[in-house]
């Protein structure tokens, strides 16, 4: 009996040390960078050019709808918004490009792997991601894991 | 341990006293494992040494590189087969590398760690301190940057400690032949004031001046660094070039954006080859070319890097001061996200005579977006507002 509970005491004592010495603020952006990186992969796994525009095409979206539940969720600061607002911009141009809107030339089928990879690099340098505080990326994660 | 008591314990089920001492093995057992943990969560002053020079027969050295990489951030990467890259983790086993190789340098390695939350009575230290020597590990420790402003006090500190216990002299004067070699990989490094360069201690500040301030004091101000390599993005703006100017002769650095795979180091694991001359200029160039080179073929975004001669471009970059500082000075109150970087060819105000002198870029545009088809960089970067895109963008859109 004082063993089990000395156990149970030692137990909770380093779950919550554990817990108070998660890094917690890198971490948030990580999951982001892996869904785009993710997308990449299913790209280049997929010989059908139409099914690597759509998989591309959908990826983007998602993550677009995601940025615009956290938007509305009224859970973020001003700045989170405005960095919100830098991403999805990005996000639109990639979009914008693989369909060939705005003025963009269209992404040719023969350069879909390379666009998957442009898009993972972009993302991943910093100025994106940075700017989204460690609850927005939390939140974008969820909700991406709820829209998945 | 615990299995094989267990198992003596059955065989004996009504022996009280065989129970009682279970327990007691047990409690110790948690005991051990609880203080091993705490052991491991603490960071008790973690020294470890070598044979220091001065105590041992010295070889020269002809080399001496600072080397600082900054791990408290965002520094996941992706290769383009998915696989997982830490950046600063890289730079690290790279700097490490470059010091084993090189038998004659000595190499003062810091990587900047994020600080995790302290537990009580066991403060965390943040930062990792290797000093090499000779192609040899002398000493390693771990240290606490929090040791009072400006932001590397702990670095600065670290390497007159083991400078001076080299028993080396430091006044260039003194030791005309030594190649000094700074390199410094992170994230952009903000040029006003502004707090959250550290991800885990968003009120630490850290601004290129502070960093050129950290260099000064390392070069004891009657030196200059022979070449100074900034694997950062936005590193080469009149700012920052005029920043380092005081205490560098070259500079090297990515305008634009830089990927995470940063500037490799493998030249620098041979520079009794790359420098058998001394010929820093010549080294500084055949490297940024290498690290070009590699970074065209694996990544998709735009690559430029640019080697400053900095005698050659000071005359550029007093010329250019006031207006930058004024475009600095305006910026400040404007959201973070409503500035964007640009070429500085992009505004007429910079375009003075001079702009190319003493530059060498090496440059490819990004694969896709609007900058695709740019084929030139200035290698000067400056800052807009974002608006001012907009209206450009259009109307290249509407030229195409």
């Amino acid at each position: 009996m004082l063993a089990r509970t000395v156990s149970l005491t030692v137990f909770g004592l380093v779950v919550m040390m554990l817990v108070q010495i998660q890094p917690g603020n890198a971490e948030g952006n990580d999951g982001i960078k892996k869904y785009f990186s993710d997308t990449a992969s299913k790209v280049k796994a997929t010989a059908e050019p139409a099914q690597k525009r759509e998989i591309l095409d959908k990826s983007l979206q998602t993550m677009s709808k995601a940025l615009d539940r956290v938007e509305s969720s009224g859970l973020i600061s001003q700045k989170d918004r405005a960095g919100i607002d830098g991403f999805k911009t990005t996000l639109q141009a990639k979009l914008d490009e693989l369909l060939g809107r705005d003025g963009y030339e269209r992404v040719t089928d023969a350069q879909l792997n390379s666009f998957s990879d442009y898009v993972v690099q972009d993302m991943e340098q910093a100025a994106q991601t940075i700017t989204i505080s460690l609850v927005s990326a939390l939140l974008i994660i969820i909700i991406l894991i709820l829209v998945l | 341990m615990n299995r094989t008591f267990s198992a003596f314990c059955m065989k004996s089920s009504h022996n009280r006293s065989c129970t009682g001492a279970a327990h007691t093995i047990k409690g110790r057992s948690i005991c051990v494992v609880l203080g091993l943990f705490l052991f491991s969560c603490s960071s008790l002053p973690h020294a470890h040494r070598g044979t220091l020079p001065g105590k041992e027969r010295v070889s020269p050295v002809r080399y001496s590189i600072v080397c600082i990489i900054d791990g408290d951030g965002d520094y996941l990467y992706h290769d383009s087969r998915g696989n997982p890259h830490r950046a600063d983790e890289e730079a690290l086993v790279g700097a490490k590398m470059a010091a084993m190789r090189n038998p004659q340098a000595e190499v003062f390695i810091f990587h900047e760690k994020s600080r995790r939350r302290s537990l009580p009575f066991f403060p965390l230290r943040d930062g990792k301190f290797s000093y090499y020597r000779n192609g040899k590990l002398l000493a390693k420790e771990s240290y606490g940057r929090d040791q009072g402003q400006p932001p590397l006090n702990p670095e600065v500190d670290l390497y007159y400690k083991y400078r001076q216990e080299s028993g080396q002299p430091l006044r260039a004067e003194e030791k005309p032949d030594l190649v000094r070699l700074f390199l410094y990989f992170g994230h952009e490094i903000p040029e006003f004031e502004s707090s959250g360069y550290d991800a885990s201690r968003r009120d630490r500040k850290l601004t290129v001046n502070e960093l050129a301030e950290g260099l000064k004091r390392i070069t004891h101000d009657s030196t200059k660094i022979d070449l100074v390599v900034l694997s950062t993005c936005f590193g080469g703006t009149p700012h920052t070039i005029a920043a380092f100017s005081p205490c560098a002769r070259y500079i090297i650095a990515s305008p634009e954006n830089l990927h995470l795979s940063y500037f490799d180091l493998h030249p620098f694991e041979r520079l009794d080859t790359g420098l058998r001359d001394r010929d820093v200029s010549l080294f500084a160039k055949e490297y940024a070319r290498h690290v070009f080179d590699r970074l065209k073929t694996e990544v998709q975004t735009s690559v430029t890097v640019a080697v400053y001669d900095v005698d050659f471009v000071r005359g550029y970059v007093n010329a250019v001061e006031s207006v930058y500082d004024h475009d600095l000075n305006s910026f400040k109150g404007e959201a973070p996200a409503s500035l964007e970087h640009c070429d500085c060819a992009d505004n007429p105000a910079y375009m003075l005579p001079g702009m190319n002198e003493g530059v060498e870029v090496f440059y490819q545009p990004p694969r896709f977006g609007r900058s695709k088809h740019k084929n030139t960089h200035s290698g000067w970067e400056c800052w807009r507002v974002r608006e001012l895109r907009a209206a450009v963008s259009h109307s290249a859109g509407e030229v195409r």
